[in-house]
């Protein structure tokens, strides 16, 4: 069987676009081949697929239409829909169908590698012409060898300013000749060769990941390095890193040293150029850092009455003067304070304006070099974390303390707008701040009172447990009901509950609590609104109410449990011996509200009737 | 609260941005600031580009221009090369820092429809202006580019070349919210950038405008007293009014079917709402606001455009 090369080539495609190609192109190619491709090569100015061995035809097809027998009723609509004449139908085991012979793979070949190309698709995609394909970026050529026959297309091209048209002999030599011709296609090789560059030079870092990026940049690797004037070590590190980093793709070496990959060009040349474009960037930053110094973080602070925070939750001040509130309720201290008053100062910034990526961190260093504690500084550089799902937490007592008041009233400011996540609708990463705040509680261990949520809020945060906690939604469920004072209450509660589920005592608990709960549960409004202990007449259900006056359910959960259970024995000699459907309607009231105040009473260790049985 | 909804979201003027950076770079038989211009207009006028001149109201890019905006809609082909003097009021400093200005040059770009080799065309261009391709490091990296303002989007690339942008690459996709007929392909150098590369200059100020003569010569002084007019002095009550005129006069002589006249008040509009944003005068809200307007007028004019292109193109 023949060898196959199919190539596409384009205009350079931007790194996500490579990662979809190469993801969709070999499922792609197989439906249109039927066969697997051997190698898939995907860059920023071509996309590939070899097959060792294809067939040389495709495969018979016969499309199974109406059986014989409805001839008459059938057969006009299905030879019309498959665009065949009646009387070329065929009779297979008693179905009449179309016979597609298998074609010459040459002769479809042009319209399959069509179809591969329209059958990509983008996540952004444009026209460029009135072909009516779209692509990520324009297609330029198209080239199909089987074997040495050149099926579509005439060359393929090399290195855009270092080589020209490159004749492919074989199907077999394509990779060959495009490194002849200064191009590498396999995208894992360059990577190796990015890789072993960076090694070779020694210490680079990628905190931001732009290598999976840079691999889709260039066709040719050529790793370089290069240095900055030591002057510019002044900068925070990570302005420098992201001057590095996110405008320009380099990876830091340490110190005033960095790596970068060209795609050809002089060394020296290139580098110099780089080097000098790197400078500018700092220098400019240099310009804008120092403005800010010499202004102050206080300074800065004092403009924040300017600034909307959003619409409708007034300017940062206002939200200054929030996060202070809420500090102190969270029982920060004198250096929380601090942060808080300074926590949003570098909004006003300019060097913020120009890295917005770098908020708290800014506000943290200028906060340092005005002298304040490391403590209120380590604070307002915390303020976001943790800023991604499964990040790290602040280290500091201030800077938990101020992370959670900062997504607290993220939170709360935006559901009283309105603006609550919905679906996959979330453009305040309203969700990310709720995730950050109990995990504060839970890992962080700082006690975030649930008061301090607007019960819609609440409900919102306390939902995030659900995904958070290794145990059941069940169990998380019927701990938010409880009368756990704080979110790291509900946590360990929601454990502590799956943890005793087989116990004797959580089923005490749990067998009161179901019976309280059924029986009176959907009868409260006929119920006393308090207990009269002199109407009750039984002895079993004085019993009751004595035992339930003794039980003590606040503190710790085993404990609980069998201080709870107690009330097991008691409510079955209740309903063996008391009536609570009395005729006297006073009494049944006062019944009914026992058994509530039984189920409420338990009910502080959560909503039972969540559990199921 | 996510930064995108608190931090300043400045109005979506692109282009190749305030020229920031330079090679370290032998200055050997570099050309002048003007000579650049001079070989880049004459590159795309054997091409068969109408060279256009600037046009007579600020604009915050050359995409503005009614050259490129107006005339890349439409079924009419059209190949247009022009310098544009782009003013950004928010990116002034006084002409203190040699990397931010609030006037400085584009040298923009529009082949419409664009042909097949326009990338080579461009790549050729640089090569006139004396870029050895094969001793630098060109490349096209992403850059989708979007204007709020003009409800327009296409996608594209940043040049780099050793590292620096020197262009903005673009094929439009849609202007004033409708789609393009025929796609064109946008090129916007960034003047200074491209000459303090060519002449190895670390500062903008000190590209040699003509031999003798500075940009700093011809043009700091300028940056020193429009940065205290935008920064400082600009009347926000009357630019707040302003803007209202603008906007009243743009639906009134687009009732009239006069798209161009209406568009300059677009342009209008845009301007003045880029001087109330250096003035500090508008909150990110407000300016969310602002730009729908002028985005608003800016899909009418096209429309009005439109219309008027396709009576013409059937009288034809």
């Amino acid at each position: 069987m023949p060898s196959l090369l199919l190539e596409i080539g384009c205009e350079e495609l931007p790194a996500a676009a490579c990662r979809e190609a190469g993801a969709q192109l070999p499922p792609l190619a197989e439906r249109q081949l039927g066969a697997a491709p051997t190698e898939v090569f995907v860059g920023p100015r071509r996309l590939a697929v070899f097959f060792d061995e294809v067939p040389e035809r495709t495969p018979d097809e016969w499309v199974k239409g109406p059986p014989v027998a409805l001839r008459e009723k059938a057969a006009a609509g299905f030879a019309k829909k498959h665009g065949v004449a009646v009387n070329a139908l065929v009779e297979r085991d008693g179905f009449l169908g179309v016979a597609r012979p298998g074609q010459a793979l040459r002769e479809v070949l042009p319209e399959r590698l069509d179809a591969i190309v329209r059958g990509l698709s983008f996540s952004k995609s444009m026209r460029w012409d009135d072909s009516g394909i779209r692509f990520s970026r324009p297609v330029r050529w198209t080239l199909a060898k089987l074997d040495d026959d050149t099926v579509v297309g005439e060359t393929t091209f090399g290195h855009r300013f270092t080589a020209a048209a490159v004749e492919i002999p074989h199907a077999r030599e394509y990779a060959e000749r495009l490194r002849g011709a200064g191009v590498e296609p396999d995208a894992e090789e360059r990577r190796r060769s990015i890789v072993g560059g960076l090694d070779d030079i020694g210490g680079w870092s990628d905190p931001a990941g732009v290598l999976e990026e840079v691999v889709y940049l260039v066709e040719s690797v050529q790793v370089l390095d290069g240095s900055f004037d030591e002057r510019f070590l002044q900068l925070p590190e990570r302005v420098v890193v992201t001057a590095m980093q996110s405008h320009q793709r380099y990876f830091p070496l340490g110190g005033n040293r960095f790596a970068f990959v060209a795609n050809g060009g002089n060394p020296g040349v290139v580098r110099a150029g780089n080097e000098n474009v790197l400078e500018g960037r700092l220098d400019d930053a240099s310009f804008t850092f120092e403005r800010d110094v010499e202004l102050g973080i206080d300074a800065l602070a004092e403009r924040l009455g300017a600034i909307t925070y959003f619409k409708g939750a007034g300017s940062f001040a206002d939200k200054t003067e929030r996060l202070q509130k809420l500090v102190a309720e969270l029982g920060g201290g004198d250096a929380t304070l601090e942060a808080a008053r300074l926590a949003k100062a570098d909004q006003a910034s300019e060097l913020v304006r120009e890295f917005p990526d770098l908020e708290g961190y800014i506000g943290g260093q200028y906060a340092r070099l005005a002298g304040y504690p490391e403590a209120v500084s380590a604070a307002i550089e915390e303020q976001y974390l943790p800023d991604a799902s499964g990040g790290p937490l602040p280290q500091t007592e201030a800077g938990k303390v101020l992370a959670a008041a900062d997504k607290l009233d993220a939170l709360a400011t935006s559901f009283s707008l309105g603006q609550k996540p919905s679906g996959s609708r979330d453009p305040y990463g309203l969700r990310r701040g709720a995730i950050g705040l109990v995990r504060l509680a839970v890992e962080g261990g700082l006690v975030v009172p649930r008061s301090l949520l607007p019960e819609e809020v609440r409900e919102f945060v306390e939902e995030r447990l659900e995904g958070l906690l290794a145990v059941p939604v069940e169990f998380v469920r019927a701990a938010r009901t409880s009368a756990a004072p704080d979110l790291a209450a509900v946590a360990r509660l929601a454990e502590e509950l799956f943890a005793e589920r087989e116990t004797a005592a959580f089923d005490g608990v749990y067998t009161a609590y179901d019976r309280a709960h059924r029986l009176a549960g959907r009868a409260a409004e006929d119920a006393a609104p308090e207990l009269d202990r002199a109407l009750l007449k039984e002895e079993a259900e004085r019993e009751l109410a004595e035992g339930l006056a003794r039980v003590e359910v606040d503190g710790d959960v085993r404990r609980a449990l069998e201080s709870g259970a107690t009330l097991a024995p008691l409510m079955e000699r209740f309903f063996d011996e008391v009536l609570v459907m009395d005729e006297d309607a006073a009494v049944r009231a006062n019944r009914l509200r026992l058994l509530l105040d039984v189920r409420d009473v338990l009910g502080r260790l959560g909503d039972f009737s969540q559990i199921p049985r | 609260m996510s930064r995108q909804a608190a931090s300043t979201e400045r109005i979506a003027n692109r282009t190749a941005g305030p020229p920031n950076f330079f090679p370290r770079m032998s200055a050997l038989a570099a050309p002048t600031f003007q000579d650049m211009i001079r070989a880049l207009e004459a590159y795309w006028a054997d091409y068969g580009c109408v060279l256009m001149q600037p046009y007579h109201t600020e604009l915050a890019a050359g995409t503005m221009n009614p050259a490129t905006f107006l005339r890349s809609l439409g079924p009419r082909p059209w190949k247009t090369a022009y310098v544009e003097p782009v003013i950004r009021p928010l990116d002034g400093r006084y002409g203190e820092n040699p990397y931010r200005f609030q006037h400085y040059f584009q040298y923009q770009v529009v082949i419409k429809p664009a042909p097949a080799d326009v990338l080579d065309l461009y790549f050729a261009s640089l090569e006139a202006i004396g870029i050895d391709l094969r001793r630098h490091d060109v490349r096209l990296v992403e850059d989708d580019w979007e204007q709020a303002t003009l409800g327009a989007w296409g996608l594209g690339w940043e040049v780099w070349c050793d590292g620096m942008e020197i262009t903005q690459w673009t094929y439009f996709q849609q202007l004033g919210g409708f789609d393009v007929e025929l796609v064109p392909a946008e090129i916007t150098y960034g003047l200074e950038r491209l000459a303090m590369f060519l002449q190895g200059k670390g500062s903008a100020f000190d590209l040699e405008w003509a031999p003798g003569v500075t940009w700093g010569d011809v043009y700091r002084e300028n940056e020193r007293q429009w940065s205290a007019y935008n920064f400082e002095l600009a009347p926000v009550e009357a630019l707040v009014s302003r803007f209202g005129d603008y906007e009243d006069e743009c639906r009134a002589l687009l009732d009239r079917q006069l798209p161009l006249p209406a568009y300059d008040q677009v342009l209008k509009c845009s301007h003045t709402l880029n001087l109330l944003d250096a003035r500090g005068a508008v909150s990110a809200t407000e300016r969310a606001a602002y730009i729908g307007r002028v985005r608003n007028l800016a899909r009418a004019v096209a429309q009005v455009y439109l219309e008027l292109e396709a009576d013409a193109v059937a009288a034809a």
